[in-house]
């Protein structure tokens, strides 16, 4: 049992660590010269790109490498006891306890084999001891904590039971059970929806007030950290390269890295006409490539060749702000408040005529209640209801919702893998609703394509990259032979600004980045006139993110495209879309301009949503709106208004119509379109959630 | 003559050598084996301070170390036994050991020549290449390509016929001269119950296993894919109905299946011949399919591809399934001029038998694993770019199905093996006097116990065929999940 002797000092002080993993060509050195201190009841995020080895630091303190991970130098120090000597029973006494880990995947921290209750229950029966009877006393408290509801079902029922984000917070409360002294979350909500992410924000800092215990909260959005935590740390290739208070590092930065990748986020201000990100030129080193020097500098816009990479930088102290320091040489020399070179603003594409108009659409699967013999009760499940809109030529047109709220199901129908259950589609003057794709011409299979959300399945791992884009090519009749097609697909790499020698190289050879490049060229090999984007950049870390986005919004402004861009991400909808919509089980709630959506009045969904985004910006105010409970599921959905379960405004419509009827869509302005009861003085008295504080 | 030792010249010092190795093994094991129970764990890699890393060695690691060398000794023995046999001028200093790994001296040549090239070139050869970085896989690569290369110089390394009988040289036990103006000198492994030379039957009978084991599983796994890919990739009534029937036949004994298919009344039914025909059909259906999908927008090639795969194989297949020759086969009408060969019709039986049993089983694989592959973005994207189910389900799924499917196939022809080795040992399907090791086993079977020796050699010749495969098979598992 894990002592409990108060402790004054410092709860984790890391210094001078570093970890390598031995492989069996080399040592691959995953974290240098790491520091930092965690006090009691501190906050501490760990920023950085995937491959950063910021998980690498948290599984260091947990002691827990694996075989081929070791820690090769440096101390890391737990209430003053060096984790590093301790024996592997001291260790099992303090992990779980003392120090617990909350990962990404919820699911796979649960055993699915048992009930919730049961494995709560066990962390205080092992660690402390304590009997059946108080360890079940112990649960119930902790998980009324979560703020689940119902707790004693809960605690009866399976994982697979519960939501992702109801796992989570039994996951956040299976660490709280026996009040530990340091947390460390490890992206604890990158696999959940916005709304949900940002209720366990919430709770994750009304914890740290209430059991005041220390975080180590690692995750790659700034905009999260800003939210959750008191400092952090900026890591980049295995090192920390700057780390301070949350207003130090956001306000007055210090170092070339932590700035180009402010400057490579979509914050509010940013336009893709006017002021285009900056994204980071070149490639994240591989770890066993990395520059001799600095490891940003070949990057940098600093760069000072002799100095920068002549050898291994320390970290500076600034003689400003709260233990505020820098991994780079030259900040004293930098003017760190000079504006960004502004990339070449373009002028903004016209708009043309109308490519897309889908009218009604409808999509209701049926689903069997019984699925073995197909018999019993059929339940039909809305993924898409009422459809109503336009898409015109050279727009952005955005599609914003949560997971089920049918943005998957139509892009399906429009590709035409599924048909429409009703209502129709019209692509040009011609209606597709009831074509499948088997049946529709080279030339309308050509027109809709798709670009896929995650680059490591959108190529065939087994095919050359230049083979997949001539394929597309044989498929959609371009180029009479071999040889034609051949020099057109080294165009379409010209056109993603690839090199042409990837034509030949396998996918595994290349990064997320060039992958979805990649499935750009081929989306584009036909002279495709509508591109459905399912969060083409969702996937990839921040400094590629603006690379590729912008790529698309060239390659759009040249061919005039139209692009359907499928996202949560509110940011970067509101940095490219001209027009956005935004959809909740299956309706549509909101479509409108992209000033229109962003600004009030809104639909009562699009404000939650607009306040669940985390902004990594310490000028902006926001109102703190967090919705209540999951989204209902499709196959029984709630009666009236489909927003009505979680609506913070319900009780403002008389007579309890949102449980009645579902709201009809209103024209607030010209081509602003909400589906909601709520009366116009009501609407009118909305204030914006979004708020830039004067400077 | 005299009866040759089993170790000859060479013998005198390496026996005792040979000896202390598996004494010293043995002891190596308990030591480690009490040294664990009693708590004693290998030691650790530690970093020092000064950047450079030691290994503090505890008792167990001596154990360990103690064991690796008395199997390196051990193997040294082994092969000075081989060099013995090479470099010693008579059998009686060859000895049986000697004697024997000269007669193998092509597939020893064969194996060093591979290895070598192999390894010289691993980097640039794929998940063949890589292979040669796992002992276990380079063990079982070793053992199947002896068994490959002993089948492939099987005249060369046999001395005597299979059928050859010198009636002298009934049960003798190995070693024994046989009579002036033989092929060779000794029965290196004695004669069997008729006087046949066990050592040659053992090593042609390596022929008939490894034509027939690979060949059946290729069969089974184009059945099985073709009929696989399309259950998991359009699933529904298709699925339903394809996995009932995988299911039917997997339920059904093995063995009882056999004995019903060589019963002669089906025989004579011609149902062996009937289910040929439409097994042997699927390797034709899979081609035609595989070129014209991925072809289709280039009608010239397609058509020459297609046109190739479909009258080699229904050329084939018609060869195959026909035999005009033999007035009881059902199926007569290919004229003879253009018949290419004649499948004896046991043989037809065991290889029929043999896919049947098997393709249920690869069905289910590769269904499973379409299930899992079909959910890819790729797939997505091949779909909304219009392509066929054919092509997606060959082109875009079944490339990436290969790594499980790969290593199911090596495990695949060891099961096979065994079933052969089964079919033979029961007296089913292959005639009875055929050096196959099935049926040589149970030829030695009757006196055994007065007689070990026939009945041995082919037993260990399919034991350490399946256990190199098993091991191959596992060494590619670990190697394609390593990067």
């Amino acid at each position: 049992m894990a002592d409990r002797t108060p402790y004054d000092g410092p709860i984790l002080e890391i210094e001078n660590l570093s970890i390598s993993f031995f492989t069996r060509l080399r040592e691959i050195p995953a974290v240098m010269d790491f520091s930092c201190t965690v006090m009691p009841g501190e906050a501490m995020g760990l920023v950085g790109e995937s491959g950063c080895g910021k998980s690498t630091v948290a599984l260091g303190v947990m002691q827990d490498l694996g075989v081929n991970g070791r820690v090769v130098g440096g101390t890391i120090k737990f209430k003053g006891r060096d984790l590093n000597k301790m024996s592997q029973e001291e260790l099992r006494d303090l992990r779980g306890s003392e120090i617990a880990m909350i990962y990404q995947e919820p699911m796979a921290s649960l055993n699915p084999a048992m009930k919730i209750g049961k494995q709560l229950m066990e962390v205080p029966m092992i660690h402390e001891g304590k009997s059946e009877k108080e360890a079940y006393q112990l649960a119930l408290e902790v998980v009324q904590d979560v703020r689940l509801p119902d707790p004693e079902r809960m605690l009866k029922s399976y994982p697979h039971q519960l939501s992702g984000g109801q796992q989570q917070r039994i996951v956040i409360a299976m660490a709280l059970m026996s009040k530990p002294s340091l947390l460390i979350l490890d992206e604890p909500t990158t696999a959940l929806d916005v709304t949900v992410e940002a209720g366990i924000v919430d709770l994750v800092k009304g914890l740290g007030e209430k059991y005041g215990t220390s975080m180590l909260f690692i995750s790659h959005n700034l905009g999260l950290v800003l939210e959750t935590c008191d400092r952090l740390c900026v890591m980049y290739s295995g090192e920390a390269v700057e780390t301070g208070r949350i207003a130090d590092v956001f306000d007055n930065m210090q170092h070339p890295y932590t700035q180009a990748l402010f400057r490579s986020i979509p914050l509010p201000g940013a336009d893709k006409n006017a002021r285009p990100l900056i994204a980071i030129p070149g490639n994240f080193p591989l770890p066993h490539e990395r520059p001799p020097g600095c490891n940003f500098g070949p990057r940098c816009n600093y760069f000072e060749e002799g100095r920068c990479n002549a050898d291994a930088i320390p970290m500076a102290e600034l003689d400003h702000g709260d233990r505020h320091a820098t991994r780079c040489l030259r900040y004293a020399e930098i003017d760190w408040d000079a504006p960004p070179e502004v990339a070449a603003s373009t002028e903004k594409a016209t708009i043309g005529d109308v490519v897309l108009k889908i009218d009604n659409l409808k999509k209701y699967y049926e689903v069997a209640a019984n699925a073995l013999f197909g018999g019993g009760d059929k339940k039909v499940v809305k993924a898409n209801e009422t459809l109503t809109f336009e898409a015109r030529e050279s727009e952005t047109l955005a599609i914003v919702g949560e997971s089920g709220c049918g943005k998957s199901t139509l892009a399906k129908v429009l590709m035409g893998l599924e048909t429409a259950t009703d209502g129709e589609i019209l692509l040009g003057n011609k209606p597709i609703q009831n074509t499948p794709i088997e049946e529709r011409d080279t030339g309308t299979v050509s027109n809709v394509q798709m670009v896929f959300q995650n680059p490591f399945d959108t190529l065939n791992p087994s095919m050359t990259v230049g083979r997949q884009i001539i394929r597309a090519l044989e498929i959609f009749k371009i180029g009479k032979n071999e040889a034609e097609r051949r020099e057109r697909m080294l165009e379409l790499l010209d056109l993603v600004k690839l090199p042409r020698a990837f034509a030949d190289r396998m996918p595994r050879q290349l990064s997320g980045g060039q992958k979805q490049r990649v499935g750009i060229a081929r989306a584009f090999a036909g002279d495709a006139k509508i591109v459905v984007a399912d969060e083409p950049v969702s996937a990839l870390d921040v400094s590629v993110q603006a690379a590729v986005t912008d790529l698309l919004m060239e390659i759009q402004r040249r061919e005039k495209t139209t692009l359907l861009f499928i996202s949560h991400d509110l940011s970067i909808v509101r940095y490219l879309s001209d027009r956005v919509m935004v959809m909740y089980l299956g309706h549509v709630v909101e479509l409108g301009d992209t000033e229109q959506v962003f600004s009030p009045p809104y639909h009562p969904y699009t404000e939650a949503l607009l306040s669940a985004v985390p902004i990594a910006d310490t000028s902006i105010e926001k109102q703190h709106i967090v919705l209540e409970g999951d989204i209902p599921s499709a196959m029984n959905p709630p009666s009236g208004c489909p927003f009505q379960t979680r609506c913070r405004w319900k009780s403002d419509v008389p007579g309890g119509l949102c449980d009645k009827e579902v709201p009809p869509m209103r024209t607030l302005a010209d081509g602003h379109e909400i589906k909601c009861h709520l009366s116009e003085d009501i609407l009118s008295r909305m204030e914006p959630v979004i708020k830039i504080a004067a400077e | 003559m005299d009866l040759l030792t089993w170790t000859g010249q060479f013998g005198s010092f390496l026996n005792p050598l040979i000896l202390a190795s598996v004494v010293i093994f043995l002891a190596g094991f308990f030591t480690n084996f009490v040294l664990t129970v009693a708590g004693v764990r290998p030691g650790e890699l530690e970093i020092q301070g000064d950047g450079t890393m030691a290994i503090n060695s505890t008792p167990a690691d001596y154990a360990l170390a103690t064991m690796k060398y008395a199997v390196l000794l051990f193997v040294l023995c082994c092969i000075g036994y081989i060099i013995g046999g090479l470099v010693l001028p008579t059998m009686e200093q060859k000895g049986i050991f000697g004697a024997v790994g000269q007669r193998f001296l092509p597939v020893w040549i064969a194996l060093i020549v591979t290895f070598a090239l192999s390894i010289t070139f691993k980097r640039r050869l794929g998940l063949y290449g890589k292979l040669f970085d796992s002992l276990i896989g380079m063990i079982g690569f070793g053992l199947v390509m002896f068994w490959v290369f002993s089948a492939i110089f099987a005249s060369l390394v046999a001395p005597f016929d299979a059928l050859d009988q010198i009636s002298s040289m009934r049960n003798e036990v190995p070693g024994t001269p046989t009579p002036e103006g033989e092929a060779f000198s000794h029965y290196l492994f004695g004669g069997d119950r008729l006087g046949r030379d066990v050592f040659s039957r053992m090593v042609l009978g390596s022929t008939y296993v490894l034509q027939i084991a690979p060949l059946a599983t290729l069969f089974a796994f184009m059945v099985g894919i073709t009929l696989g890919l399309p259950a998991g990739y359009i699933g529904g009534k298709l699925d339903t109905v394809l996995t009932f029937v995988a299911n039917l036949v997997l339920a059904f004994p093995v063995i009882l299946l056999f004995y019903l298919l060589v019963t002669p009344e089906i025989v004579q039914a011609g149902v062996p011949q009937y289910m040929s025909m439409v097994l042997f059909l699927f390797p034709i259906i899979f081609l035609v399919v595989l070129f014209n999908s991925r072809y289709h927008t280039q009608p010239t090639i397609r058509n020459v591809l297609v046109g190739i795969a479909a009258v080699v194989g229904f050329w084939l297949y018609f060869s195959l399934i026909s035999d005009r020759a033999n007035l009881d086969s059902a199926v007569r009408f290919w004229p003879e001029s253009v018949d290419l060969f004649n499948i004896p019709g046991n043989l037809l039986i065991v290889f029929v038998s043999v896919v049947f049993v098997n393709s249920p089983t690869v069905f289910r694989i590769v269904r499973g694993i379409t299930l899992d592959v079909k959910t890819r973005d790729y797939v997505a994207a091949a779909q909304t770019r219009g392509e066929g189910p054919w092509y997606i389900m060959l082109w875009e799924i079944l490339p990436n199905a290969r790594g499980p499917l790969i290593v199911d196939f090596c495990l695949r022809i060891g099961y096979t093996t065994i079933l052969l080795g089964t079919l033979g040992f029961f007296g089913l399907g292959l005639s009875p006097e055929s050096p196959d090791w099935g049926s040589t086993i149970n030829e030695g079977r009757r006196l055994l116990t007065v007689y070990p020796h026939p009945a041995l050699p082919p037993a260990l010749a399919l034991m350490s065929l399946v256990l190199g495969l098993n091991l191959l098979a596992d060494g590619l598992r670990e190697e394609s999940l390593k990067d």
